[in-house]
């Protein structure tokens, strides 16, 4: 067989692969500047964990039930069990580029899922529910929904648009975060007394270093270093300013004053929103998106408060319903202009498309939201989810790791 | 779709103009100054 692995696409994906990973961390200080200071080292290490117990969990078997060869459209095989046979040649998915690269770049993405929930939970779950939940939860919800729409499976073939993960990433991971916050309870005290951000300006470095990374999530997806990248690069930065712009303004009309930590928040859903169409829409589209971004999340957030659901970090309100407005907005504007593999959206004559990303939001929220379900209540039964009311008052650091993030 | 484009952007402008800025501030005690003085 010729050698067709390109230098160029190799180092792109390689270096787009670095880029995701350290989106895990960023989002470990994203959340940590919004927790109380009691809670800021088990915030983090919810996050840097969870890129260590992934990178393990892909390269045994996550990866072969996502991207092996397809069963039924449902899951993948296991014949690269531990990688078996995912070696330096290119692999089905990507033909210039080797196996491994195609691979370890789809295991940060498979890191950072997982990761995103844990705003949903923190200040009150045991570490020890939290590690065999994140286990189990990327082995059974992440896995398949990344097989359905990228590995073959029925979503792919159905033809729904999915460029770097709205579906399999924001919404399985939004959704599952509502049903967390749901099962869990609400954190002592809520609603009586005061859980500001300990500190805003970890938040807003954290939001930085996530639009940073996001570069190789979204322009890494082309997984070829050429033009198809370079839209998604700067289709990527706009969603992510025009969201970062809407949210702040909105809030400001809202509550008086123009937020900073609302700009950051804006900037992620903006990005959360472009994901899944990053490879399919131009840069006015993508204006669009990050415009819609700012006022849907801003709006559910609000919604999720006034109903008194103690999703602790908002992650439903950005991840669930920004990935949800993405990938239906996926099938209003995309544009064969932009990928010529792809297929046109409503606004260019094919309102069909429309119809499948609507199901592939449907499938992903109730397959995430039901096994999410199961796998919490059967750790609860087990293990316990929540820590006891004495050791979420003194604070997770102190109760369950034994540290303390500040000594002044 | 790029004169929608342009609209929301002018929207935000003008939105930035008109927003009244209200609410309770929040008073930042200064430690380290108070330690100095």
């Amino acid at each position: 067989m010729p050698n067709t692995i390109s230098a160029g696409d190799t180092a792109w994906l390689l270096a787009s692969a670095a880029l995701v990973m350290l989106m895990t961390p960023a989002l470990g200080f994203f959340y940590g500047g919004l927790v109380r200071r009691k809670n800021v080292l088990a915030t983090i290490m919810h996050s840097f964990f969870i890129l260590a117990l992934i990178s393990v969990q892909w390269v045994l078997w996550g990866y072969t039930l996502a991207f092996g060869p397809d069963h039924g459209g449902l899951i993948g095989g296991l014949d690269w069990l531990a990688l078996r046979g995912v070696g330096q040649d290119p692999g089905p998915y990507a033909p210039t580029v080797p196996h491994e690269a195609y691979m370890v770049f789809q295991m940060m993405f498979a890191v950072i899922t997982p990761a995103l929930i844990t705003g949903a939970f923190a200040e009150r779950k045991r570490f020890k529910a939290f590690v065999i939940f994140t286990l189990l939860w990327a082995t059974f919800v992440y896995d398949p929904v990344a097989h359905w729409v990228w590995g073959g499976g029925w979503l792919g073939q159905l033809g729904a648009l999915d460029f770097a993960g709205g579906t399999v990433v924001h919404i399985t991971s939004g959704v599952s975060a509502l049903v967390a916050a749901l099962v869990l309870g609400r954190r002592v005290g809520f609603g009586r007394e005061a859980m500001d951000p300990h500190d805003a300006t970890m938040t807003v470095l954290g939001a930085s270093l996530l639009w940073f990374g996001w570069f190789g999530f979204n322009a890494g997806s082309a997984i070829t270093a050429g033009g198809l990248a370079a839209n998604a690069f700067v289709v990527t930065n706009t969603a992510a300013a025009m969201g970062a712009l809407t949210w702040m303004t909105v809030s400001w009309l809202h509550k008086g004053a123009p937020s900073v930590l609302g700009a950051a928040a804006g900037a992620v859903a903006g990005l959360v929103a472009i994901t899944p169409a990053s490879g399919y829409v131009d840069v006015s589209a993508s204006i669009l998106i990050g415009l819609g971004a700012g006022v849907f999340c801003y709006t559910a957030i609000q919604l999720t408060k006034r109903l008194k659901v103690d999703d602790a970090l908002d992650v439903f309100g950005v991840h669930g319903v920004g990935g949800a407005w993405g990938a239906l907005a996926t099938g209003i504007f995309a544009t064969v202009a932009v990928n010529s593999g792809a297929k046109d959206g409503l606004l260019y004559g094919n309102p069909g498309q429309l119809g499948i990303q609507a199901i592939a939001v449907a499938a992903s929220i109730v397959y995430s939201a039901v096994m999410t379900f199961v796998i919490l209540k059967l750790i609860d039964v087990f293990v316990g989810l929540r820590v006891p009311e004495s050791e979420e008052v003194l604070g997770l650091d102190a109760s369950q790791h034994r540290e303390a993030a500040y000594q002044i | 779709m790029e004169i929608l484009a342009f609209v929301s952007f002018a929207v935000l402008v003008v939105a930035w103009l008109v927003a009244p800025t209200r609410g309770n501030i929040i008073v930042v005690s200064h430690a380290e100054e108070s330690k100095a003085a």
